[in-house]
């Protein structure tokens, strides 16, 4: 290469250079990230097969269609409640955590745990606590487990998840009075749980809260404990960094532990916490493992990221799998634009 | 591995050509390949079948599997490397290979049409026909129209196996009023909820209305999805799925049980010796997923009886799926064993004895096949459902694996998860929803 140049006129070697080795990356760049991207964008505009132009019509079909309309609901779940439990409980924690005396770094790996086990391990062991059997069999899941063994029947008996006592008396929970297993992943409402049973219509606000899509929530909850020990460690180091002296001279001035928390710490983490927020928001958009392990998009609970590979896959659509690609690309594009605004802003002051 | 048997048997081929100068056909060789591992219980039942066949013919016929088959003969098509003889596992692949030109008509293989139907039957004959030519044989099929029962708490209990649809009706209402479940019912499947209800609602459109010439028109849509025979279809089960106390666990049960276990509490026996639930409609693959304990009782202690008849002026109907092969030349060798698999009604003799002991339980469509000859029981039940419903022509594929993806496998299955939360009340929305999306 280096001979190549040097046939080259004198006032072309610098910029030759430089070509050759930014070359390269661009060239596998293009290759690899820009012109999939274009191409993505080019097919959602054709059929299913990709040889048909119809405009626009995939993505009217995204914004009509009725399970599609339920997996952007999913999304926005999704969005506002990862990042917002994310941020919230990895703040308590490496607050509360930095506070400790003792056992700051055997609490802390507690947490962090969670992190080291990929998302389909952790969908496994949620999809296990959720677990529904049939009723008149031993409930594996662990909260059903618990469920079915509360309390006692109309004769007065004991309920039990199919305990076997020393006297060979097998405790069940198929009478009345015992509580009933519930199916957690495949509740869409909340009309099965007790004490919403008898709602069934009522004024507009009621309505909202029993259609509350209860089985999203609880899958959105493996996401919030998987990343909630990646928060806390970035919490806490950020609150390690703030001055001793700012805290202390809060203390002296009688400020209270919530004051200081409020008007101290969060300033003084303003930053770390966007860095998170964005970090979460990309990675909810990305979001796949946990819905394809667990409910694999059925029962209403899809996301943007499984309804994609379905709409490849499964239906073997190619335009519309495309639109949704372009829908999760679109969405991330704002949380680019503030990180740029952020980063300029920084670089200012 | 298969390369160098493929090219071997060109090697073989050209040698034995050279040397005896055409005529006899005995040492040619015939490569052919499927899905079924070649080591596994299936692939080692084919090689059962060939033997049997180049003991009496002198070709040599090889049986060669692979787990990535679907894959793997795409890339054979594609590159004209392609073995004698194909086994695809279901007629899907046989249509799109002749419509792309790469197979043989069964008439250059000298296949009598004639002959072929009157063992098949004309509805799996036109599986594999393209544009009025045939290019599909028709093989191993599988039965789903079967109940699982046991029949020990049956006849402790004074039970009959209810043959009609009214029969069923009434002998779960006997057991509800005995304090019990009649039936088992889990739907839940990942990605795919909702599929065991439309196996409920084909085996019933098979048995109202028109029969077979209904379920065929449904199929191509020759009527809309919310016909009124379909309609019927979906009340039928819904009657199963809504009358109370009769599906253990009730309607949260049915959406939240996944299919695997939905057996399960046939299996487990309360204080009184009662079991959780004495019928479950599911194809024979539901063995696998039985609690380990009761796996080895399965046609014994746990067995099934057909699908009741509702409408008895109806043809017996099964519902069921099944593989075909199809030749990719029209070489003498591969007429012959063509020919053997397709019409010699002793063929698959070497399968249904389990000749050997390889463990296969694959049943021939061959309705020519004494189905006594099954080594199980339950094979024997199987086969002879099965050979009634191919004689008179009753016999269909899953009807959601042949209707469009986006209602096969879309909203026919959404719609009817939808249908067991909400009731009876939502057959019509339902129905409606799914005609409207298709395409």
């Amino acid at each position: 290469m280096n001979k190549l140049i040097n046939f080259a006129p004198e006032r072309y070697h610098e910029g030759l250079y430089g070509a050759m080795f930014v070359g390269p990356a661009i060239f596998l760049l293009g290759l690899f990230l820009l012109y999939p991207a274009i191409r993505t964008i080019y097919l959602s505009f054709f059929d299913k097969r990709g040889n048909n132009f119809i405009g626009l019509e995939n993505y009217v079909w995204s914004f009509s269609d009725r399970l599609m309309l339920i997996t952007i609901r999913n999304q926005i779940i999704w969005l506002v409640g990862v990042v917002t439990l994310v941020i919230l409980f990895g703040l308590v924690v490496g607050y509360i955590s930095d506070r400790l005396k003792r056992g700051e770094a055997f609490f802390k790996s507690v947490i962090f745990m969670p992190m080291a086990i990929s998302a389909v391990g952790s969908s496994a062991i949620f999809k296990f606590i959720y677990e529904y059997r049939p009723p008149p069999l031993t409930q594996i899941g662990l909260i059903n487990g618990i469920r079915v063994g509360i309390g006692n029947d109309v004769n007065g008996n004991e309920c039990g998840n199919n305990v076997i006592l020393n006297d060979g008396s097998k405790l069940d929970y198929v009478n009345d009075g015992c509580l009933r297993p519930i199916g957690w992943i495949q509740q869409r409402d909340l009309t099965n749980l007790p004490s919403f049973e008898n709602i069934s219509s009522g004024d507009f606000f009621l309505n909202l809260f029993v259609n509350f899509p209860i089985n999203t929530v609880l899958l959105m909850l493996v996401m919030v404990w998987m990343f909630t020990g990646f928060a806390m460690v970035v919490f806490s180091a950020a609150i390690k960094a703030i001055p001793t002296e700012i805290t202390e001279a809060g203390q002296i001035d009688g400020a209270s532990e919530g004051k200081i928390f409020m008007s101290i710490v969060i300033p003084y983490l303003k930053t770390t916490i966007l860095v998170v927020a964005t970090y979460m928001t990309v990675s909810v958009l990305k979001a796949f493992d946990i819905i394809y392990v667990t409910t694999r998009g059925d029962f209403e609970t899809n996301l943007l990221a499984v309804k994609m590979l379905d709409e490849f896959a499964k239906f073997l659509n190619q335009g519309r799998s495309a639109a949704v690609a372009v829908i999760i690309f679109i969405s991330v594009i704002p949380i680019i634009i503030l990180n740029l605004i952020r980063n300029r802003s920084e670089a200012k002051s | 591995m298969r390369k160098s048997i493929f090219g071997l048997s060109l090697l073989a081929l050209a040698l034995i050509a050279a040397a005896c100068g055409g005529g006899s056909l005995e040492g040619e060789e015939v490569l052919v390949f499927g899905a079924p591992a070649t080591d596994g219980p299936d692939g080692k039942a084919i090689q059962e079948v060939f033997d049997d066949f180049t003991e009496e013919t002198g070709i040599i016929a090889t049986y060669v599997g692979s787990e990535n088959f679907e894959s793997e003969v795409q890339v054979q098509l594609e590159s004209g490397d392609v073995p004698d003889i194909i086994y695809w596992p279901q007629p899907g692949g046989v249509v799109d290979a002749a419509e792309r030109g790469l197979l043989t008509p069964l008439t250059d293989l000298g296949i009598d049409l004639d002959e072929y139907e009157a063992r098949y039957s004309p509805y799996l004959v036109s599986l594999g026909t393209v544009d009025g030519v045939a290019y599909g044989g028709a093989n191993a099929v599988n039965l789903k129209s079967i109940v699982w029962y046991q029949p020990a708490e049956f006849e402790k209990r004074g039970y009959e196996i209810p043959e009609t649809w009214d029969e069923m009706i009434a002998l779960a209402d006997q057991i509800v009023a005995e304090g019990m479940n009649p039936f088992c019912f889990g739907m839940y499947s990942n990605g795919a909820t909702g599929w065991l209800a439309t196996d409920w609602m084909e085996d019933v459109m098979l048995r109202t209305g028109g029969g077979t010439t209904t379920y065929d028109q449904w199929v191509n849509h020759e009527i809309p999805f919310n016909d009124p025979a379909v309609k019927l279809a979906a009340e039928y089960l819904s009657q199963i799925m809504h009358t109370p106390d009769y599906v253990v666990g009730g309607v949260d049960a049915i959406v939240s049980t996944a299919f695997g276990s939905a057996q399960d509490p046939m299996f487990e026996k309360d204080a009184n010796g009662n079991p959780g639930c004495f019928m479950h409609r599911q194809a024979s693959f539901i063995v696998g997923y039985w609690p380990e304990a009761a796996q080895p009782g399965a046609g014994t202690e746990t067995t099934v009886f057909p699908f009741p008849v509702i409408d008895p002026s109806l043809p017996k109907a099964a519902l069921g799926g099944g593989d075909m092969f199809a030749a990719t030349n029209d070489r003498e060798a591969t007429a012959a064993l063509f020919q053997y698999l397709l019409l010699d009604d002793e063929a698959w003799t070497p399968v249904a004895t389990n000749r050997n002991g390889h463990g296969s339980t694959r049943i021939t469509a061959n309705v020519n096949f004494d189905t006594s000859l099954y080594e199980l029981e339950i094979t024997r039940v199987l086969g002879a459902t099965i050979n009634a419903a191919l004689s008179e022509n009753a016999f269909r594929f899953d009807a959601s694996d042949l209707m469009p993806v986006e209602v096969g496998q879309g909203t026919f299955w959404s719609e009817m998860t939808e249908l067991a939360t909400n009731g009876p009340g939502y057959i019509d929305t339902a129905l409606s929803n799914i005609e409207n999306s298709w395409p």
